[in-house]
């Protein structure tokens, strides 16, 4: 096996004469093109994870929603977890930032790695962060509508002078109960699509970080 | 008109960017060779190669000359090709690829030595990412330090992992 390997070597080093060579022009051009590096898909879907949930709240409809927490009496409630849920974001924000930045080419391959895990980590606990209250704001107002005054609830749901054979009460179970269910659905749906992003990006670079890993034990 | 000071750094700039094509003109070698280890056909190594020189002239301004420009080349080009670097999609390895870059030459060995380099080049080709590195940087003569630095494992873990490699690939060489 020795043999082969130095003969390897023998003929690995005489390897330049058949190698292409490039022209300082065609170097020159290079360096100006752009990186298409995963750091930098990294960076740009991240920063889409972190604005996609905060632009749902442009759309009408999502406007229409707060003045449904306000009949619902709602308000402080849902207005406390914004202020809580923003700060948080602003800190996964920073934590990215810093992150990010210390990503550098010049490190060992396996710090690099663990950077760049770890930066894509940030996003992660964000997007579980974020997911956690999405089902949260479901469950308050599944816990709203249950102790709404009947009034407000059959106006909020436009269920005034319908004739329904059920109870007010009745009729507050199953809305509060298909609140949850959707709540559920929808959070374990966006999981699924963002794990699967998550998986995809970072796959290979887990494998061979792990077997950089797998020796230090 | 006195001298316009964007004028100097426009010409320091020039500078910066002359030494570097010029020290990469000269060692491109190492980026190629990087290149025919980690891809299968001519477009993905030409796009490699771009992607390492991006890649090290982003970082060049923080190269200050305390280690030969090709050491510092070696963990950038690595760098780029086991982490950075996004596989554009999988193509079947070309066979006439292969033959340019890995031609050996009919005179200089014997049939059973030619069988035998043509064997070890497929088969390092099989090898895991990291496997590559280490082969990649044993057959560049490099240090167990320096391979250990490059990779961020100890000395002792690189020789390991050697060890383990040769067997690997003794086994792909005589199953």
């Amino acid at each position: 096996m020795m043999d082969e390997l130095d003969l390897l070597k023998k003929d690995w080093q005489k390897q330049g004469e058949k190698l292409p060579r490039l022209t300082y022009d065609e170097l020159y051009a290079m360096i100006w093109k752009r990186s298409s590096s995963i750091v930098k898909w990294i960076f740009i879907i991240s920063i889409l994870e972190f604005a996609l949930p905060h632009l749902l709240y442009l759309l009408p409809s999502a406007r229409e929603g707060l003045a449904l927490y306000d009949e619902l009496g709602l308000r402080y409630a849902i207005l406390g977890l914004t202020v809580l849920q923003y700060s948080v974001v602003f800190y996964f924000i920073f934590q990215f930032y810093k992150r990010y930045r210390e990503i550098s080419v010049l490190d060992s391959a396996r710090e690099l790695m663990r950077k760049i895990i770890r930066t894509r980590k940030t996003v992660k606990n964000y997007i579980i962060f974020a997911l956690s209250v999405f089902l949260f704001t479901f469950i308050i107002i599944a816990i709203g509508i249950l102790f709404s005054d009947g009034d407000s609830f059959l106006h909020v749901f436009e269920l005034e002078g319908k004739s329904i054979d059920m109870s007010t009460q009745q009729l507050k179970l199953i809305i509060s109960g298909v609140m949850i269910a959707m709540g559920i659905v929808c959070t374990a749906l966006l999981g699924l699509i963002y794990f699967l992003i998550y998986g995809l990006l970072l796959r290979k670079l887990g494998r061979n970080y792990s077997e950089l890993k797998r020796l230090e034990v | 008109m006195g001298t316009n000071p964007s004028d100097t750094s426009y010409s320091v700039n020039k500078e910066l960017e002359h030494q570097f094509v010029t020290e990469l003109e000269n060692n491109q070698n190492i980026v190629h060779k990087v290149c025919s280890l980690y891809t299968h056909d001519r477009d993905s190594h030409n796009d490699l190669f771009q992607e390492i020189t991006i890649q090290l002239w982003k970082a060049y301004p923080k190269f200050r000359g305390e280690s030969k420009f090709s050491t510092w080349m070696y963990r950038v080009a690595l760098n780029t090709a086991i982490t950075l670097y996004r596989k554009s999609k999988k193509r079947v390895p070309t066979q006439d690829f292969d033959s340019v870059l890995f031609k050996i030459k009919a005179d200089e060995y014997d049939a059973e030595e030619e069988r035998q380099l043509k064997l070890m080049y497929d088969a390092i080709r099989q090898l895991g990412d990291i496997d590559k590195a280490l082969v990649f940087l044993y057959l560049e003569d490099k240090s167990y330090s320096e391979i250990s630095e490059t990779l961020g494992i100890t000395e002792v873990n690189a020789r390991v992992k050697m060890n383990r490699v040769k067997t690997k690939l003794r086994t792909i060489l005589n199953p």
